[in-house]
């Protein structure tokens, strides 16, 4: 990455040094040199005042204190600005003409950059690797607040050429790893290779992060209202739900957009009647590619602020549950969309389980706990939102409202019964408060509530900090 | 004539810098929002030979505007820090990949779009 300075002094490098060379700078300067006599004092006041705009645009300190009257100091002054920008340059730049200029080809030709790309925050760092960290303190009704610093993940990224680059996210969950110990986990939330052969035709593998959904590929706290994940996104599609595999991802135009792979599948013997098959995702350990999952999402951006998507899985999920593979497909439909102040999201997500009652009775057989899993289950969330300051601002305040509903045992298979604690919905109220785009203050209050007469859902409220690096 | 010399020396540096068309009016103006993992458009076409300008604002963090055809590669910053003007020439026809050079999340590598020149 580089800045304005970068930019510009590429652009005079490749353009003086690659293609004139000094020495034809000297001689251009000598012929053109006459011409400039005959040029008037104040015509060359004028036009070096022009020149001084314009290296302000490359440094909006440059010509304080210079007297206005004194064109030799001014001109002092815009020589050494340039010979310090040049000189700063050359040493990165000589070694290697080869592989820049063809970057700067003829077909594309820069002109200018300007704008606030300075307009970072003065004093911000950025470091070489990126990151996001999520500290929440939960509190059930009846109970205290539990602190947890619930997830600190690393990003890495390598760029191997223009078209092969790799990508990672590594996790370490609620602070602590101890062996053996319930406590926290190190996952690697994803690591792939990507190669880019076509806008419309890309190839990539690795672990992969499953393409459903809103969350599970837009997860960076300052992306979602809320201390936690939506429970619908939790329970009934799982987050952060990643599997090894390959496929390809695209840009088909028009505001179209693919990603379709083939990956590990699910463990069925993980399902759960509370959990659904969110307890079922492998994260890569111990997975099996025998009947590999086949995971496909359709995206449309293509109108400013609303993005529209659609997700289809399928897959045999039985690997360890021998003469048992039942089949797993989830239908999912979500979208966003901005309006002024106002944010809108939502989803809707659909799951199916076959053959779930041999697989009950499977399942019990090898633990000796019915697991009591659904046939189907079923979840929706919607969200307004309302951006509480005038947009644009440096600072956010969003006040928001989820309503969920979410049912992992919405069909049972022949012979069972559904629990109804497990046919629940919440209300998700709360603000979040960014002081930069990047950090994001959170509270909300759940309440949470279920069919059940004797299992009561507790209400809950949290807070959290998130940020983005 | 040491004034003119050097007068002369920086008035043809930045000529080549910004040259004629630094204040020319473009001639086709596209304002592209970048947020978590788009650019929108994320497919832009124009004709050979216009004076483009690309207006980039991100509705989240600071993302990244990089094309190699053109060796740009710069910051827009993060949503309410303001905007970035770039302008190119298209030379030639051709197809030329852009993508965000900033890591910007978990889905940076989906963020790319193309630029036809017809």
């Amino acid at each position: 990455m580089v800045n304005i300075h970068d930019v510009t002094v590429v652009i005079l490098y490749h353009q003086i040094m690659a293609k004139m060379g000094r020495p034809i700078l000297a001689g251009i300067l000598l012929c053109l040199a006459p011409a400039l006599f005959a040029q008037s004092s104040s015509e060359i006041e004028r036009r070096v005042s022009e020149l001084e705009e314009k290296m302000r645009l490359l440094d909006p300190a440059f010509g304080k204190g210079i007297s206005p009257q004194d064109l030799i100091s001014r001109l002092d002054q815009l020589e050494k600005k340039l010979n310090g920008i040049l000189a700063a340059r050359e040493p990165e730049a000589m070694p290697a003409p080869a592989a820049v200029a063809p970057q700067v080809g003829p077909a594309l030709v820069p002109v200018s950059v300007s704008g606030d790309y300075q307009a970072s925050p003065a004093g911000e760092t950025r470091l070489p690797v990126s990151g996001y960290m999520d500290f929440h303190a939960n509190k059930e009704s009846g109970e205290s607040f539990r602190p947890d610093f619930h997830r600190f993940v690393l990003l890495f990224g390598h760029s191997f050429s223009d078209r092969i680059k790799f990508w990672s996210e590594l996790e370490i969950e609620h602070a602590l790893v101890e062996g053996g110990e319930e406590t926290g986990e190190v996952a690697v939330e994803q690591a792939y290779l990507d190669f880019f052969v076509k806008p419309y035709f890309n190839v990539r593998a690795g672990m992969l992060l499953t393409p459903m959904g809103i969350v599970n590929e837009r997860h960076e706290p300052p992306s979602f209202n809320g201390v936690e994940r939506p429970f619908v996104e939790t329970l009934i599609i799982p987050t952060t739900w990643r599997e090894l595999g390959f496929g390809i991802t695209g840009d088909l135009g028009r505001g179209f957009r693919y990603r379709t792979y083939l990956t590990s599948s699910l463990d069925a013997r993980r399902f759960s009647g509370e959990g659904g098959i969110s307890t079922g995702k492998t994260s890569g350990f111990d997975a099996s590619f025998r009947n590999p999952a086949k995971v496909g999402r359709l995206e449309y951006a293509g109108v400013r602020r609303l993005t529209l998507g659609s997700s289809f899985y399928s897959g045999h999920a039985g690997y360890r549950t021998p003469g048992i593979n039942p089949g797993v497909s989830i239908a999912e439909f979500d979208g966003r969309y901005s309006f002024r102040r106002f944010d809108f999201r939502g989803l809707i997500a659909h799951t199916w389980v076959t053959r779930a009652g041999e697989l009950n009775r499977r399942v019990q057989q090898q633990t000796g706990v019915n697991p009591n899993i659904g046939s189907q289950m079923r979840g929706y969330y919607l969200e307004p939102a309302f951006h509480m300051l005038r947009r644009p601002a440096r600072y956010d305040l969003i006040a928001f409202a989820r309503y969920e509903k979410y049912n992992t045992q919405q069909t049972m298979p022949p012979g069972y019964v559904p629990l109804p604690q497990f046919d629940r919905f919440s209300w998700v109220t709360g603000l979040t408060f960014k002081p930069n785009a990047d950090i994001a203050i959170k509270f909300d209050y759940n309440f949470n509530r279920n069919r059940s007469s004797i299992v009561q859902a507790p209400n809950g409220v949290n807070l959290g900090i998130g940020w983005w690096f | 004539m040491v004034v003119l010399m050097r007068f002369l020396k920086a008035l043809f540096v930045f000529g080549l810098a910004f040259g004629q068309d630094a204040g020319r009016r473009p001639d086709r103006v596209v304002n592209i929002l970048a947020e978590r993992f788009t650019y929108n458009p994320s497919r832009i076409t124009v004709k050979q030979g216009e004076l483009v300008e690309f207006v980039l604002i991100s509705d989240d963090t600071d993302h990244g505007f990089k094309i190699p055809a053109a060796g740009i590669d710069i910051a827009i910053p993060q949503q309410g820090m303001g905007e970035v003007r770039v302008r190119f020439v298209a030379k030639e026809k051709g197809r030329f990949g852009f993508e965000c050079s900033r890591a910007c999340g978990a889905g940076h590598h989906l963020m790319r779009g193309e630029l036809v020149v017809q």
